[in-house]
């Protein structure tokens, strides 16, 4: 986090002039900031996969599937536990959202915005967002160039957002992520219709440990919510 | 100038004593607004809606057009003038001539349009003796003799003319939308989502102002909300509608037998695409009348000309609605392509249509 926008030495080291404060009057002063806070919540199964059972702000994740093989459930799955506790959530570039499925994910959708179809300006539209939401759900319609990408990471950084893209093989994201999801495959349970499906992640990302490795989910399951397995 | 579609119910333009004139033209906004949420109330017997977002999702003017006619047809057993132009003045004038203009006909339109046009009966006449007959010959004069010559509100009227304003001063009544919301009794607090929300924190307010911001940029159907209703399957339950546009809460607590049961779709097509599934002679698969399928699928072939093998189906589900009336038939099919890919499938009017993918 270099240049960091939460560093009260880093936004008073201009301020010479101030007088200086007794270091008791500081302590008290200084925001009591919990390791919390600074977490967008996740439900299970993806609370256990994830370091602090959170998203951490300013953080970039990516969830990276074949098309069709579950990665979108997976993706809007991430919103639900953060829009029952009130945050707000925007998705951009999922041309048709099925709310139906989303709602029995857990997502509460009062708080979500979609932005269907931002044609040319999705990465516009997504600053747009930055400063309004806690968690914005990203396809880039094509690549993502790598200037793009960077410049849209450093903004989430900066705002304390978290940034979920969601990428294919085609189409991956251009720089390393704090956290990834890859689908690497996915199993239908049928009876008569489609029941649930099995999805196989391999979890990774830099820093903190995340719980790396590969995990399988069930998503969605027969009630069409996330489950672990 | 954004192309309006502008209609003109002329026996609603006077008002009628018994107050039944803005009741009725109430009704035409209520109906209206069914089909498109950026109805604009302009005065009695007159409303324009933005046609590009209608005409996209009715599949053309025409289809909005039709509905537009049926639907006032419907509520009020009245005739309705329909007209297209860029801008408010030229739309009203389309209206009244029954007129469609694409883009780039209004300017050629508008300045064909006879001086009376305008609505100025003094500059009407004085026009005639100086040999201007049309908006066009108004318009040609430079604004400088305009000035010199005529009042302020000529001068209006003269860049109206000339396409720098898009409406007539007092073309709109200002005092409509405050009627409107008494005769609904109820005061609506502007447009945005205040009941919607309920209370409102912060938080709310930050995602409002965002989405403000790319509503800006990307139009009035750039951001979406989500709302769900009753019904049986994922494609009817689920509503997208503009963010901002008037909400009406719906509660989905009513049993809808027959409801589709397991996962729904993550993925629900606005525009259903319609495609075609095989047997393994390659011959087309069809929903029989007594809701079976002809053949065992084995194919599905999308119109663009890409073909992917069937491992697994599931249904048909047939659903018959509202049998009474118009007679809906629908079935629905899972299938589970050999990608590892499901969807979900609609077959209605003789066709099967891609409805949902389970990504």
């Amino acid at each position: 986090m270099t240049g960091s926008g939460y560093s009260y030495e880093h936004m008073f080291a201009f301020s010479t002039s101030r007088p200086r404060l007794s270091d008791d009057l500081v302590a008290t002063l200084r925001p009591v900031t919990l390791a919390k806070s600074r977490m967008v919540p996740l439900s299970e199964p993806w609370a256990s996969l994830t370091p602090g059972g959170g998203l951490r702000r300013g953080s970039t994740v990516v969830v990276h599937a074949q098309p069709g093989l579950g990665g979108l459930s997976v993706a809007l799955s991430l919103l639900s536990e953060a829009s029952d506790k009130g945050h707000w959530s925007a998705v951009v570039g999922v041309d048709d959202p099925g709310v139906v499925a989303m709602s029995d994910l857990g997502v509460d959708l009062r708080r979500v915005l979609f932005v269907p179809r931002p044609r040319g300006a999705w990465a516009e539209a997504a600053a747009d967002l930055l400063d309004g939401v806690d968690l914005l759900i990203v396809r880039p319609p094509s690549r993502c160039a790598h200037g793009a990408a960077r410049k849209l990471m450093d903004r989430v950084r900066e705002r304390g957002t978290v940034l979920i893209a969601l990428t294919e093989p085609a189409a991956p994201w251009p720089l390393p992520v704090d956290l990834s999801f890859h689908l690497t495959s996915s199993r239908w349970i049928m009876s008569s219709r489609l029941d649930a499906r099995y999805v196989t992640l391999l979890v990774g990302g830099r820093g903190e440990a995340a719980r790396r490795g590969e995990h399988v989910v069930m998503v969605p399951d027969r009630q069409g919510r996330a489950v672990a397995q | 100038m954004e192309r309006l579609l502008a209609l003109w119910v002329e026996p609603l333009s006077e008002e009628r004593p018994d107050g039944s004139t803005l009741r009725d033209y109430l009704r035409v906004l209520d109906v209206l607004g069914a089909l498109c949420p950026f109805v604009e109330p302009i005065r009695l017997g007159l409303c324009t809606l933005p046609i590009r977002g209608p005409s996209r999702f009715f599949g053309g003017d025409e289809a909005v057009f039709a509905a537009v006619r049926q639907s006032v047809c419907d509520v009020l057993g009245l005739e309705v003038f329909l007209g297209v132009a860029e801008g408010l003045f030229c739309a009203e004038l389309a209206a009244r001539q029954e007129v469609v203009l694409s883009v780039g006909q209004t300017t050629a339109f508008r300045r064909s349009q006879p001086l009376a046009a305008l609505g100025h009966k003094e500059l009407a006449t004085t026009g005639r003796r100086l040999g201007l007959y049309t908006v066009g010959d108004f318009a040609d004069l430079k604004s400088a003799s305009v000035a010199e010559r005529f009042s302020a509100t000529v001068r209006v009227l003269h860049r109206v003319a000339r396409g720098e304003l898009a409406e007539l001063p007092g073309q709109r009544d200002t005092r409509l939308a405050a009627r409107l919301r008494s005769a609904r009794g109820e005061d609506v607090v502007g447009d945005e989502q205040v009941g919607f929300f309920g209370q409102r924190s912060a938080g709310d307010d930050r995602a409002q102002a965002a989405a403000h911001r790319v509503r800006h940029r990307l139009g009035p159907e750039g951001v979406l909300v989500a709302r769900l209703r009753g019904g049986r399957v994922p494609e009817d339950r689920a509503s997208l509608a503009p963010w901002g546009s008037p909400s009406r809460e719906v509660r989905d607590d009513a049993p809808w037998p027959g409801r589709l049961v397991g996962p729904s779709p993550i993925t629900s097509l606005h525009q259903p695409v319609a495609l075609d599934l095989r047997d393994e002679h390659g011959e087309p698969v069809r929903m029989g009348a007594r809701g079976s399928l002809s053949a065992t699928p084995t194919s599905l072939v999308l119109l663009r000309g890409s073909r992917r093998g069937i491992v697994w189906f599931a249904g048909p589900w047939p659903l018959v609605e509202r049998w009474w009336a118009s007679g809906r038939r629908r079935a629905h099919l899972q299938v589970l392509l050999d990608s590892g890919e499901a969807m979900l499938l609609s077959a209605e009017g003789g066709r099967w249509w891609l409805v949902g993918i389970y990504d």
